[in-house]
């Protein structure tokens, strides 16, 4: 990593819709049993370390589970603060041109590695709501295939940009 | 048996168990899921573990044809904070003992 600063080009409505899933995304983490968690989206984040070992996954589980949500949480906020710097909070939805205008997020090595991992984690959980257990499973009638894509892309362009592509 | 009679015995047999335990070897795997894009997953490998792009690259498509790929041997607990950053990047990740 270098001290680089990636840029993102945004639309104003796209920053705000990221932001509602990364609110809720958030809303999500704040789970803080030392169990596996009951919702399969959220077990899907913190999955057994050991396949063959219950004891063993299960103290894995106790030393990271919540130090991996808190720094989940962490990123989500990260992410947050750079959308709303764009999106501002007085944005109205009726507002068509607004909404359209493009906006410059810039991101430094450790705001990007946020961004990366919220994104890759949103789909993870899109993906378990979605029912999604083979590459094949889709939808193209469903709207939440499309944001489902759409998360997809925007992380494809944010990991070009990591690698220097 | 005479070696728990002393304290040196005692001691002994210890350190040669703690040996033993240490020449074990495990291994990091990571298991190939529908949702983790290609280019993220051999970004996560090159970031995390330093290895070349060929390298990322080719442990990235071990893992989406055959299911599953060894990235990294040595120490269990070394193994268990590979598999923790590896579910920080949201891969699934296990560890286990090496296959004899």
């Amino acid at each position: 990593m270098t001290d680089r600063l990636v840029v993102l080009e945004i639309t104003r409505m796209e920053a705000v819709h990221l932001a509602g899933l990364v609110t809720q995304f958030a809303d999500l983490l704040t789970e803080t049993t030392d169990a596996t968690p009951d919702d399969p989206a959220l077990a899907r984040l913190v999955p057994d370390a050991y396949a063959d070992d219950a004891d063993a996954a299960r103290e894995f589980r106790e030393l990271t589970q919540r130090d991996l949500l808190d720094r989940r949480s962490t990123d989500a906020a990260t992410v947050l603060a750079s959308l709303h710097s764009v999106s501002g909070p007085t944005l109205v939805t009726g507002d068509e041109e607004a909404l359209t205008k493009i906006a410059i997020i810039e991101l430094d090595a450790d705001t990007l590695g946020c961004w990366l991992r919220t994104l890759a984690a949103l789909r993870l959980v899109l993906a378990s709501r979605l029912g999604i257990v083979d590459e094949a499973d889709h939808d193209d009638t469903d709207p939440r295939f499309g944001i489902y894509d759409w998360l997809g892309y925007r992380l494809d362009g944010l990991v070009r940009a990591a690698e220097g592509d | 048996m005479m070696v728990a009679a002393t304290i040196p015995g005692t001691s002994e047999r210890i350190e040669l168990d703690t040996t033993s335990d240490i020449s074990r070897v495990w291994q990091t795997v990571v298991w190939n899921d529908p949702v983790n894009l290609m280019s993220y997953v051999v970004h996560v490998f090159r970031e995390y573990f330093g290895f070349p792009r060929d390298k990322a690259e080719r442990l990235m498509l071990a893992v989406h044809q055959e299911g599953r790929a060894v990235v990294a041997q040595g120490a269990r607990e070394q193994m268990e904070l590979h598999a923790r950053a590896m579910h920080d990047y949201g891969l699934w990740a296990t560890v286990r003992e090496a296959p004899q």
